[in-house]
């Protein structure tokens, strides 16, 4: 190693940059990336305490652990969906039409396989490479055709949604036997609670594994390195709360399998976003398009890789709300469907101008989405007000996304 | 510098080759019949008024526009350059005038966008290590590769700009305007670098108003008028040749101003005495 003090390591040799090392500095450094905009996963935290709290104090069930183990089965299906919202989004672009999409596919399942009795996989594969012909479709018209992912998703709302209903015939709606396991997955299948336990401890153990070896690296390299206290500490707080969550969870009837895919689906998304080349050039493209172009990024490609994804997952969420709800009717992919997978996303921190964005925006967006459906739900209230309420976060969401962003330019971290 | 270039060619040998390369936008012809050869470990100066078509130029060679006429010969082969990725595939590198960076990005993404290392698994710490190298080079002062490029100054942004063109060891360099927002020690450090890499036998392009920089490491000195050549000069012709040739006129503001000036001096001396 060649930290003599002689020689500074390559990253350290500004003297104007406030390395945050110690922990009080960290939370500083915190504090100070929030001012300017950058918020992070802030506004679902807080959205969540004020969420249990109100909803709790109306409706003492709200936090009971089989009404969350509910709210965990259906923030599966729309979260997925909104997987594939973040993708869009993270290029500028939007997909008004996966509602329409999810419920195309739900009735693309009911009908091959319950009215012509083909094996469910054979339904499942064709919904998704349904989604997967859509998003083709979609990304031609953008790549060649020049026109606004906004229009020709919303000529797709109603295109999508008039398939859904010809294919549903005069009878409207399709059941699923329960016993499939498809149906079963969507409502009964639950992790051996050991497992549940033995899950949780992956994701601290994942930060400490990988942190030490990008620590080792970074010192190999003459490059500063976080220091593994506070990485440590980091990993224990989320390992007792996941540990804590599973333990309450398994008070009930444990954590759901289909939760437990989309988490799955979120990470491998995260990576992919993250640490790959498609997603670097996903933020690029969604930062600046023609400097990515001129870096020598073929632009199409990744917008059509994008809207494929958007829809394929849209599909795949479409299958899932079918396993739900144990059927395939009208009503699925209607009303706030669409809305609640965009929501979530921004909620948890995508922002709808590109460029910024992450897979576990939609996770804990969607946490935040459907705790608030839920707890109205258990009030009693009538869709009415749902929607407007529902509305209204969106709203909320939307106006702390803009702020931010004027403030991060203000702050230079555009 | 990094890897030495086995895919360079010989000293002398011609690199880049146009002719009768024309563009049009619509009605405006920026470019017509515009002939250019650099050879390798040679620099070329494209110097010309605002609007003289040289960025419009550097565009056609990086691919970003297409040629409405012309052919263009790449080492020795004629090429056609249908988009970014081919020309920096083929070995030409440019820096635009608009730096063409994305903000929301640091500067090691930026440096390395469309070629990081290890596509499947990025290796952060190697792309950062070798940020640092090539930035040190330039005397760049950046404080930290890991803020988003939004967070630097105009100067910052042009360092990482050069900085990525020189990344994928090209055959030819276009430099639009680089110097354009530099302090001294990192202008003095670019003319350093353009001098280094012409030794390495590269061929330069660089694009510049100020023609103190130009003389000092340009080899010729190519003046595009009003989209087309007007005149290719060595850096030891007279000022007032080089500044006819691009305004087009031995009477033009800038000789009369200079006129103007010496005239001044000239009376308040006679005043004086
Ligand atoms: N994308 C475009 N669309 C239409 N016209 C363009 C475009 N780009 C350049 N032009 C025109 O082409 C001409 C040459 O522009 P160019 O940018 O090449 O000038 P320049 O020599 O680089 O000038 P400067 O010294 O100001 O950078 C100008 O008249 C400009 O208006
Ligand atoms: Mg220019």
């Amino acid at each position: 190693m060649s930290q003599n003090p002689s020689q500074p390591m390559l990253d350290r040799s500004d003297e104007r940059v406030r390395h945050d090392d110690s922990l009080a500095a960290m939370a500083k450094g915190f504090i100070d990336r929030v001012r300017s905009g950058d918020l992070g996963m802030l506004p679902v935290a807080v959205g969540l305490v004020v969420i249990s709290i109100v909803f709790s104090a109306l409706n003492p069930v709200f936090l009971a652990p089989n009404n969350l183990v509910n709210l965990l089965f259906d923030c599966a299906t729309v979260g997925v969906i909104s997987l594939g919202i973040v993708c869009v989004l993270v290029l500028g672009e939007i997909d008004l039409s996966v509602g329409s999409m999810s419920g195309l596919s739900s009735a693309m399942v009911g009908v091959l396989w319950v009215n012509m009795g083909l094996p469910v996989a054979v339904g499942i594969l064709a919904a998704l490479v349904a989604g997967a012909a859509v998003g083709l479709l979609y990304a031609a018209l953008y790549n060649r055709l020049g026109m606004p992912s906004f229009v020709a998703t919303l000529a797709g709302l109603l295109a999508l949604l008039g398939l859904q209903l010809y294919i549903l015939g005069p009878t409207g709606s399709i059941n699923l036997p329960y016993a499939s396991v498809l149906v079963r997955f969507g409502q009964i299948l639950i992790m051996p609670d050991w497992l549940s336990y033995v899950l949780a401890l992956l994701p601290g153990l994942a930060m400490v594994g990988r942190g030490l070896r990008t620590r080792s690296q970074r010192l190999a390299a003459n490059l500063s390195a976080q220091p593994m206290r506070a990485l440590i500490l980091k990993a224990v707080v989320l390992t007792a709360v996941l540990e804590a969550a599973m333990f309450y969870l398994n008070l009930g009837r444990g954590l759901p399998w289909m939760f437990a895919l989309f988490v799955a689906l979120a990470v491998l998304l995260n990576y992919a976003l993250t640490r790959t080349q498609w997603g670097r050039s996903m933020f690029a493209v969604g930062g600046n398009k023609e400097a990515a172009r001129r870096s020598g990024i073929n632009v199409r490609r990744i917008y059509t890789s994008a809207f494929v994804l958007c829809s394929t997952l849209a599909a795949l969420g479409g299958v899932l709300s079918a396993a739900r709800l144990a059927s395939s009717s009208q009503q699925a992919g209607t009303g706030d469907v669409n809305l609640n997978a965009i929501a979530a996303a921004v909620i948890g921190g995508t922002s709808l101008f590109g460029g910024r964005g992450s897979a576990y925006s939609a996770l804990l967006g969607i946490i935040v989405i459907q705790a608030i459906s839920n707890g109205l739900t258990l009030l009693n209230l009538s869709s009415s007000l749902r929607y407007m309420i529902t509305g209204g976060v969106l709203a909320i969401a939307v106006i702390v996304d803009s702020l931010a962003r004027r403030s991060r330019v203000s702050h230079g971290r555009a | 510098m990094t890897a030495t270039l086995e895919n360079a060619p010989a000293k002398g040998e011609t690199v880049l080759r146009l002719r009768g390369v024309s563009k049009n936008f619509g009605a405006v012809s920026a470019l017509t019949d515009i002939e250019l050869e650099v050879k390798a470990g040679e620099v070329v100066a494209l110097v010309g008024d605002n609007g003289a078509g040289k960025s419009t130029l550097v565009k056609v060679l990086a691919g970003v526009h297409q040629p409405s006429a012309g052919t263009i010969e790449f080492c020795g082969r004629q090429v056609t350059l249908d988009s970014p990725a081919k020309a920096l595939d083929l070995g030409i590198a440019t820096v635009f005038q608009d730096l063409a960076l994305c903000e929301n990005l640091d500067v090691v993404a930026n440096l390395f966008l469309g070629h990081e290392l290890s596509p499947w698994a990025l290796d952060e710490v190697a792309m950062e290590v070798r940020a640092w190298t090539l930035l040190r080079e330039l005397a760049a002062r950046i404080p930290s590769v890991r803020e988003p490029i939004a967070s630097l100054s105009g100067g910052q942004r042009q360092t990482v700009a050069i900085a990525r063109s020189l990344l994928l060891d090209p055959r030819l360099i276009m430099l639009d305007e680089p110097t354009a927002a530099l302090g001294v020690a990192q202008t003095a450090e670019v003319l350093n670098l353009i001098e280094r890499v012409r030794d390495r036998g590269l061929g330069v392009i660089i694009i510049s108003h100020n023609m103190e920089d130009v003389r000092a490491v340009a080899d010729r000195i190519v003046v595009l008028r009003l989209g087309k050549n007007n005149g290719v000069f060595t850096p030891d012709s007279s000022n007032q040749e080089l500044v006819s040739a691009i305004t087009g006129a031995t009477d033009n503001s800038v000789s009369r101003r200079a006129e103007r000036k010496s005239g001044h001096a000239q009376e308040s001396h006679g005043g004086a005495a």
